[in-house]
Parts: C-alpha cells; structure tokens; sequence
C-alpha cells in the first residue's frame, strides 16, 4: 500500500520535474522589466546581494530537502514492523544536534547579513564618489542668458529630478535645469536620463502612495504624500527601460506604467534645449487649427498645458511635445508601431532597443484615448471602455470644475480626429 | 432564585423542567435541533459551527482567487473590469485571512484545547458563543458589501437621491486587504474628508473590527482556559505542542489586534467625521497607518501559522511512533518566533523609505526570525528520524506542509535582505512567497488537522483514496500556480494589477499559474466534499484510530458533552499513549461518586449581543453612504449589543448535573496511578 503510494507520487512527480526544467529553459532574464537584468551599479548591487541569497538558500534547500526526503524513504514503516514494541525507543531530543544547528543556522545568516548591510548603504543615496562624474553645467540651455552664473551655483551638484506620482501617470521634474511644472516646461511619464550619471530622484506625491520601479535600473522606493522619499539611479547602457507603479493606488493601478530613456550626455543637452522650447504655431484654416479651438471648448486647456499655445493648465500632463513622446496614457498606449518594435527586440535580442513613434499608431491612440469616456458611446451605442477607468480626465464629479461636465466632453468623430491632428503638431 | 431541581443528575438534559434567569426569562436550556445550536456553549458544538463557516468562506475566497486568475490567464483580458478585480483581491485576501484560516484555527481551539488539557468546557462558554456569532456576523457584514455592489451594478440604487451624490460608487471594497491611507483614507482640508473609494472600505473597516471582538474575546477565553482549567498533573511543559501553539497564539492575538483596533477607529474618523489622523492635505500621517497596520499583520502572520505548526507537531509523533524531537525546543522556538514577531513589521515597508539604520535593524531581525523557524523544521525532521513512519492523509499533508513552508521560509529569506527586497517588494514574487507559507504552509497543516480529528469529532473515517488524490491534486495545483510566479515576480510583474500588455514575457507562466490555480481548487472541493460526506455517512471508526499520544483520544468518538466522565489525572507529556503501551499514566479525580457532572445553561444572550454588531456593522457604511436617518441605526445595534450584555448578566449562574456513564472503558480512577 505504502510503495504503492510511493509510486504514485513519483509518477506525479516525473512530468512536474519535467515542466520545471523545460520551463527554466523558456523563462527570459532579460524580459522589459526583468530584475535579473541589471543595467546600473544600483540595479547591480540589488542583483548581487540577490544571488548571494539565491546561492545560500538553494544550499540549504538540497541539504535539509534531502535529508527530508532521505529521512521519509528511510524510515518508513515496513511490514513487520506491527509485532515491534509500540514505543519507538527515542531520546527526546538532543541539546548537542541542537545547539549545533542553531549555531549554523546563525552562520548562514551571516553570510547575506554582510552584502545585505553594506547593499543597504550603497543603495540610499549617491556615492561620494559618483558626485563629479555629472557636470551640470554642460547640460544647461544655451537659450538662458544667465548660464555662467548658473553653472557656479549648480556644478559639482548632482543631477535632481523630481518624480511627483499622481493617480495614474507620473509627472518629472529637472528644477536644476528650469524644467518645472510651475515654469510649464514638466516633463509628463516618460523621462530622459544621460547615461553613466548618477541621479539622485525625489519622490513626491499629490495624491495616494505610488511606487517607483525600473527594475533594470533601481528597485523601487515610494512616493508618499506628505514626506519626502529618494533614491539614486544610474544607467550604464544606452536605450529605452520600462517601470511601472508597484504600489497599489486605485482603479487603474495597472495602468500606470512609465519608461526611461538613457541618451549619450551630449544627446541629453539637446533634449533639455527641445523640451524647453514652445510648441510651434498651427496654420491657420487647417484642421489641426480647428483641432487647436476644439482643445479650449472643450474645456482640456483647464488642466493641460502647451507651452506657446495655452498656458492655463498645470493639474494634467504638459502636452508642449507630447507628439515626441513613444507612449500615451501612463505609458499604457504605446505609440510605436508593435510589430516593428517586436522584430526590432527579436533581432537585437534586447529590449532596449526601441522604434521612433509610428504617426498613424499615434493618431490612433490619441482617438481612443480622447473618446474612451465613459460618456461616449461605441458603434452598438454602449457606453465605450474607458482606456483607464476612473481617469480624471473624464471624472468631473472628483473637482467641480466649471465647464468640465459631461455633455462639454462629448466628441463626434470629426472632432476627435481635428483634436488628435492637433495633437499631432506637437512635437 | 433557587437551583433545586438541578441538584438530581439526570440522563438527559430534556428531563429537566425549563430554567428562568433573574429576569423570568427562560433559558433554552432543554432546546434541541436548530435552537440547541443557536444558543450552545458547549466547546465541541461551538468548533463545529466556527469549522462550517471558515470551510465555507474558504470555498467564497478560493471562488474569488479563481476569478483572479481567469482575468490574469492572458494579456489584455476583459474577463472583469479593473475596478472588480480591485474587490475580488481585497476580498480574497481578507476573507482568507479573517475569514478563513483564522476561524479555522479557532474550531481547533475550541474543539481541541478543552479536551487535549482534560478539561469539561472553555473558562466562558457563553464568551465563546458571543465570539462565534461575533465572527459569523462580522463576516457577513463584511460579505453583504458584495450584495450592495451588485445591486449597485444591476442599476437597483440608481433612482435614490443619495446614490446620485456618491463620488465614488464602488459598494465592496477595493482599498485591498492593507488598505493604505491615503487610498483608504481622505484628503482635502478643513475637514472635507474627500475620498478616494466608496462605502466599500466603510464596510471593510467595521467589518474587520467586529472581527477583531471576535477574536480577542476568543483569545482571552483560550488564555484563562488553557492556564486555569488544565487537569491535575497536566503541567505547562506536558501541554500537547497543539495546546502550546494555541496558547501562543493567543497571547499574539491579544497583542497584535489593539494595533489594528486603533488604527480602524482612526481611519473610521477620518472618513466619518472628518478627523486627519492619516490625510496628508492636513498634515495627517499616511505612514502612520503602514506603522499600525503592520505592527498588527506581521504578528498576524505567526497566528495564522502556529496552529498549523502545533497541528504537524501532533500528527508527526502520532504517525511516526516517537515523540517530538525536541519538545521544549519547541515549544520556546514557538514563544521566540511569537515574541520576535513584533520585531519586524517594518520589513513590509523596506521601501517606504525608512533610512538604512531602520532598514538594517529590520533586516537583520528578520533574518534573525529564520532561526526559530529553522529550529521546528529540524525538529519535525528530528521527529522523522528513526521513526516508523505510517502513511495516512494527515500524514501525507504535514509532510507537504513542512516541504511547502520550507520553500516559503527560504524566499522568506530572501525578502529578508532589504536590497534584494526592494526588487521583490509588491512583485508576484512576494505573493509565490506568501501564498507557499499560507497555502502550502497552513492550508496543507490545517488540511492534515481535519482529516487527523475528523474520525474524533464525527465518530467516522474520511475516504483515505479520495483522500489522497485531493491532496495530490493540491500540492500538485499548489505548485503549478505558485511556482512560476516566483519567475513572474523577479520578471517584473506587480501585484495588484488587473491586467498587462503581452510582450512582457509574463503570458505563458501566467497562463500555467491559472491551470494550477484550477486543480488547486478542485483538489480542495474533493478534500472538503469528502469530509462534508464523512461527517454525515462516512464509515464509523474506534475511538481511537491512528494509535493517538494525546488525550482527547482516551475518549469516545464523537466525544459526549461532558467529555471527560471523570476528571482525569495526568502522569506524563504523551499521556494516552504511554498509558496504552507502557506505564500507566492516566487516573482520575474521585470526584463524589454519583453527584453526576455539572454542566452550563445555554443562553440566547451572546446570539442577542452579537446581532448588535450586525445592525452597527450595516448602519456605519449606509450612514457612509448619505442614506438618510442611517446613523440611528448604529445607535441601535449599539443599544442592542448593551441590552444583550445586560440580560446576559442577569441570567444568573444557571447549569445543571449530568449522569455520567461508570468507567465508560476508562482506567482505574486512582489519583496514585498518574504521580
């Protein structure tokens, strides 16, 4: 009965092992958000202290797993074994095997305590060393009279960037190089970072806790309303990464995603100077410019900014060059063409590599995105899904904000495609 | 008031003319059928009741897991909308917890403790009735939310004036089982108290707070039983380690729950009346919550495990013919874990960003607890060791619990280390981790509980091949759903999230966990249909079928309800079973001959109290929901909760006196015997 048993199990077994060594062989270490990827020093020492757990953990698992294993084939009950005298002949228990084991199990501790402590300093905020490296200077707009004043003020700093979490994108800051929201040039879900610079990131919220996580570059830490959080973060390789939110913050939690692209140093200089400039002027009678009309009657100048054409908004995201920008709604759209972008990953057997922005998947993503109000409705005349539901861009009810009520937020097809045309210039 | 007529012993309670309390209520002392149920203080009966409904909401929350997976078994599914999946996980995580493994737990306390001590009943069998109907009516305000929510998407609500003013229209909680300020919480000055969900976090809060009675009244009843009530001779280092682990957590209980008690008042203020204790538009504190939260989850985690830990720790020796490697070991690893427990919350918050001092004390802490927890699986090797072990379903499963808590204590310790952590931290990795140390951990020992006990509760045996299949089917599912996830995790993949985009490599282990998931289920449906057949038309077995070391199984099956015809007189830790092989070790208290055994009065009056809670529980949301004239409803369940105390203290000592079989098989009762 008890063999029986026994080779039952195993018979389970056989196809289980199995599926776990074929499935090894099938998981990718280096998927967009893998942690077993690292592409900074910070990402690195996580990943290190990482595998030193891994190391110890799977050296205790062949030790006491085996010896279970050994001890449950061994001293099983065999036939016979009922004429034997009931009371299994034991001592309770031995202070020597004990002691001896809690004393080992202390050492193994040891062994990650180390790395884990000094991983814990490393990780908290920007080496010493790593403060020189970044020359903030260099990275100033030209277009600013006051450079050489500036650079006094600012070099030998460490580049900042705010990242300030809201309900469900993010929104970067640079206040060392006047990219603010309070001077409407915010830089809304998808940052630039040059590459081999430390960076220190504060993490502010508006609203609920939010989680920072760009797992090929730095674990996460949160952004908590009311208190002041950072990290530092380093990218080594040029490309483009993927985070996402990793605290749950509401309905669309899932929704909230964002990237980073790491340029060479002198390509950032040039990405500061382009964010900082405005959005250029639409012509007139085209449907671009209906689309411009459209954007202040329909009430999304109240919150958005565009720098050069309305400046009111500062709630929403800048949308100055959100044309530039490969993804849309908390990075849940993707602006690039899919299947250029999966050939392109295939080929260079990373995922850092990435498409410039697909106009026609922009054009489209922007329809969805404008009409997927809840108000709205679909050809079967149902209300549309909303691309991310509880969204504040059609939530009126949350802030009783004169004009922006449902019937002001409703588009006919013609007004959706002048207002995403619109869009479109904003590069 | 004079008790006269109870002095004769007699057969039957029925023979009995009805009690009166103080008042000239009568008592439902002689009732039988659904009213003796109702108003039973009798431990055995009690278990019962709490082991039906925990069974029975594990199956609502493994319903709730499964449509979770179903939504996650590919890329860009819109099998439930984001903001249901937001319920479905709340739910399933507190209704797991609190409404699952925790009652559970308390129905081997109630069964087991009494007997294992050699004690009649618990010290306050009508507390423990109260804590019962607590648990069952906090459980049901905490599930009704689900009722208003689909009424609230069958359009019912839409034509009332206070539905039209709701911000938020989400009915069941969506806030997750850790609900964190300020997502549960307010924001806004000057006493706004704007929110960021609906009435389903109104519902949560008072819901578990209910819960939370519940439990600390069962707790301080298991502390004044298991210290006052044992038998002569049953002295603390013979407890049986079930007894132990009960009584630890217990103690835990005691603890941990005033954390968590506080901070539901106060968030229960800030969306109330407007208070600011967590919302940081007016300088409230959002940590705060997390510091409270987790002073109380983390300890929360130990009382979900120790009872499955003294559950194993009775089936290994039974089933191996040895006694436990190392008893005091233990049992103090036990107490060390529960103590060390509150030494470690802030390791859910590694990344809050406490600052490296905090976060290498908690670090180095939560390794430290490892230690403990390696102790009692050497232990239960130790136990092993040079045993003759018989396979049996409760075997079977505590084995697959030390194998499966085994691999939850080692991702355990990866999380341990805070930089490794902050990768790990809300990723599917942390939920691989949790679910091995409370589905494969405490799920399988809780499992290995039932099928050991069920032949003592019921007088029948479960059908061991379905039996063993279920449990095939569990570890089996168990590992297909949570193994990869392990992978899913270190790949990135968030908690909590409804859905992703493919091209994320997640699809296909995504897709495995759902199967596994699937299997898992149904290997628990098989495991507890079994056990619901047995307990009516299983076949009968002996009092005493897996050759058993403790005392509950010196009795008959299913046990009488004075469990013990005479008090027994203990000689030895494994009593019953020495006493059977070896040396005699058992007598009994020569306690006046024919005088019969006194038993309490049953009473309507914890019933009547705890349904106070149930009027409360539903007036608080409903006044959250801008129902008019709701609030008075509170005010009435609290003046119910009042009322049912007052007449439970009135209804004076009551009891009455049983006959007692003689020497039902049962030793020489001779005190000299057990010295």
């Amino acid at each position: 009965m008890f063999s029986r048993f026994f080779s039952r199990v195993g018979l389970l077994a056989t196809p289980f092992l199995a599926m776990i060594m074929v499935g090894c062989s099938k998981a990718d270490l280096t998927v967009r958000q893998s942690t077993l990827d690292p592409k900074g020093p910070v990402a690195q020492a996580q990943y290190d202290v990482f595998m030193a757990t891994v190391w110890l953990v799977v050296v205790l698992f062949v030790l006491v797993g085996g010896l279970l294993v050994f001890a449950v084939i061994k001293f099983r009950s065999r036939p016979g074994d009922e004429n034997k005298p009931a009371i299994v002949e034991d001592g309770h228990g031995n202070p020597l095997v004990e002691i001896g084991l809690i004393t080992a199990s202390i050492g193994a501790l040891v062994i990650i305590a180390i790395p884990t402590l000094s991983a814990i300093w490393y990780d908290d905020d920007v080496p010493a060393e790593a403060v020189p490296t970044s020359k903030l200077s260099a990275w100033y707009p030209r277009v600013e009279g006051t450079r050489e004043n500036y650079a006094k003020t600012v070099e030998g700093q460490v580049l900042e960037i705010d990242a300030i979490g809201k309900q469900w994108w993010f929104r970067f800051e640079y206040p060392q190089l006047g990219l603010t929201n309070d001077a409407k040039h915010s830089v809304p879900n998808e940052f630039v970072i040059p590459k081999g610079v430390a960076i220190r990131i504060n993490l502010r919220s508006e609203d609920v806790i939010h989680s920072f996580w760009i797992p090929k570059i730095a674990g996460k830490v949160d952004l908590v309303p009311g208190r002041k959080n950072h990290m530092w973060i380093q990218a080594d390789q040029v490309g483009h990464y993927y985070g996402q939110c990793a605290e749950f913050c509401g309905d669309s939690h899932a929704y909230m995603l964002f990237r980073v692209e790491v340029v060479e140093p002198a390509e950032f200089a040039k990405w500061v100077q382009r964010q900082k400039a405005d959005a250029a002027p639409v012509a007139a009678g085209t449907k671009a410019d209906q689309g411009k009309t459209l954007f202040a009657a329909k009430s999304c100048v109240m919150c958005h900014n565009i720098g050069g054409h309305y400046g009111a908004g500062a709630f929403a995201p800048d949308l100055t060059h959100v044309a530039s920008r490969k993804s849309l709604a908390g990075a849940w759209l993707d602006n690039r063409n899919y299947d250029a972008q999966r050939a392109l990953e295939q080929k260079t057997g990373n995922t850092e590599a990435s498409v410039e922005v697909d106009p026609a998947t922009l054009k489209a993503n922007f329809k969805k995105w404008i009409g997927s109000s809840g108000v709205s409705t679909g050809p079967d005349g149902k209300p549309t899904k909303d691309v991310k539901p509880g969204n504040r861009m059609h939530y009126y009810k949350m802030f009783n904000v004169a004009g922006l009520n449902e019937t002001n937020q409703k588009f006919t097809d013609d007004e959706l495609d002048a207002l995403a045309e619109y869009l479109l210039t904003l590069k | 008031m004079s008790h006269d007529s109870h002095h004769a012993p007699v057969a039957c309670k029925t023979e009995l003319a009805p009690e009166r309390s103080d008042l000239g209520l009568i008592r439902p002392d002689r009732a039988t059928g659904w009213t003796d149920w109702l108003t039973t203080v009798d431990h055995k009966k009690i278990g019962i009741l709490y082991g039906a409904f925990a069974m029975f909401f594990f199956l609502v929350g493994g319903v709730e897991a499964l449509a979770i997976r179903t939504q996650l078994a590919r890329p860009d599914n819109d099998f439930i909308t984001a903001r249901m999946y937001n319920q479905l996980f709340t739910m399933h995580g507190t209704t797991m917890i609190f409404l699952g493994v925790m009652p559970l737990s308390a129905a081997f306390f109630n069964f087991l403790v009494p007997l294992q001590i050699g004690a009649r009943d618990v010290a306050f069998p009508r507390l423990n009735a109260f804590s019962l109907w607590t648990f069952v009516f906090g459980a049901f305000v905490l599930n009704a939310s689900w009722l208003f929510e689909f009424a609230h998407l069958a359009g019912w609500f839409n034509s009332f004036e206070w539905h039209k003013a709701l911000v938020y229209t989400d009915f069941a909680p969506a806030n997750g089982w850790f609900s964190y300020a300020p997502l549960s919480g307010t924001f806004g000055q000057n006493g706004q108290a704007l929110r960021f969900t609906g009435v389903g976090t109104d519902f949560w809060i008072i819901g578990i707070q209910i819960l939370g009675v519940a439990s600390l009244a069962a707790s301080f009843n298991f502390i004044c039983t298991i210290i006052n009530m044992r038998a002569k001779g049953m002295t603390m280092m013979r407890l049986p380690v079930f007894t132990w682990m009960t009584l630890v957590t217990a103690v835990l209980i005691i603890l941990a729950f005033p954390a968590i008690t506080v901070a539901l008042i106060e968030l229960m203020f800030d969306r109330a009346f407007g208070a600011n204790f967590f919302n940081p538009s007016s300088g409230g504190q959002p940590i705060l919550w997390q510091h409270l939260f987790w002073i109380f989850g983390h300890p929360e985690v130990y009382i979900l495990v120790l009872p499955a830990m003294g559950i194993v720790s009775e089936v290994l020796p039974t089933f191996t013919g040895k006694s436990l490697f190392g008893y005091p070991i233990i049992v103090f690893s036990g107490a060390v874990i529960g103590f060390l427990g509150f030494a470690v919350w802030s390791h859910h918050m590694f990344t809050t960003g406490l600052g490296p001092v905090p976060t290498a004390a908690f670090s180095l802490l939560t390794m430290a607890i490892a230690v403990p927890t390696g102790v009692k699986i050497f232990n239960w090797l130790g136990t092993i060791w040079g045993g003759r072990i018989r396979f049996t379903p409760p075997m079977v499963l505590a084995l697959g619990f030390i194998w499966m808590f085994m691999c939850g204590g080692f991702s355990g310790v990866m999380h341990s280390s805070a930089p490794a952590d902050s990768q790990q931290q809300d990723s599917y990795f942390v939920i691989a981790h949790f679910h091995y140390v409370l589905l494969g951990g405490v799920l399988l020992g809780l499992m290995a509980g039932l099928y050991f006990w069920f032949p003592k509760i019921f007088g029948r045996m479960p059908n061991a091949t379905i039996a063993y299949v279920a449990s095939g089917m569990v570890i089996l599912g168990f590992n297909l759903a949570f193994g990869p996830m392990h992978y899913l995790g270190l790949a990135g993949m968030p908690r909590r999230t409804h859905t992703y985009h493919a091209g994320n490599g997640w699809e296909t282990w995504n897709l495995v966990a759902t199967i596994g998931a699937y299997v898992l289920g149904l290997g628990v449906l098989l495991a507890f249909a079994n056990l619901f057949w047995t307990a009516f038309r299983g076949k009968k077995c002996s009092n005493d079928p897996w050759d058993g070391r403790t005392l509950e199984w010196s009795l008959p099956s299913p046990v009488p309800e004075y469990n013990f015809a005479q008090a027994p007189v203990i000689g030895a830790r494994d009593a019953y079973f020495e006493h059977k092989h070896g040396t005699k070790r058992i007598g009994a208290e020569n306690d006046g001959g024919d005088a019969g055994v006194h038993m309490p009065s049953q009473s309507w009056m914890p019933l009547l109290a705890s349904s106070g809670f149930l009027l409360a529980g539903f007036g608080m949301p409903m006044m959250a929901m801008g129902i008019p004239h709701a609030g008075w409803i509170v005010i009435a369940g609290l003046g119910v909760l009042f009322l049912g105390i007052w007449l439970w203290a009135l209804e004076g000592p009551g009891g009455y006196m049983l006959k007692t079989p003689v020497n039902q098989g049962s030793p020489a009762p001779t005190e000299a015997a057990a010295r």
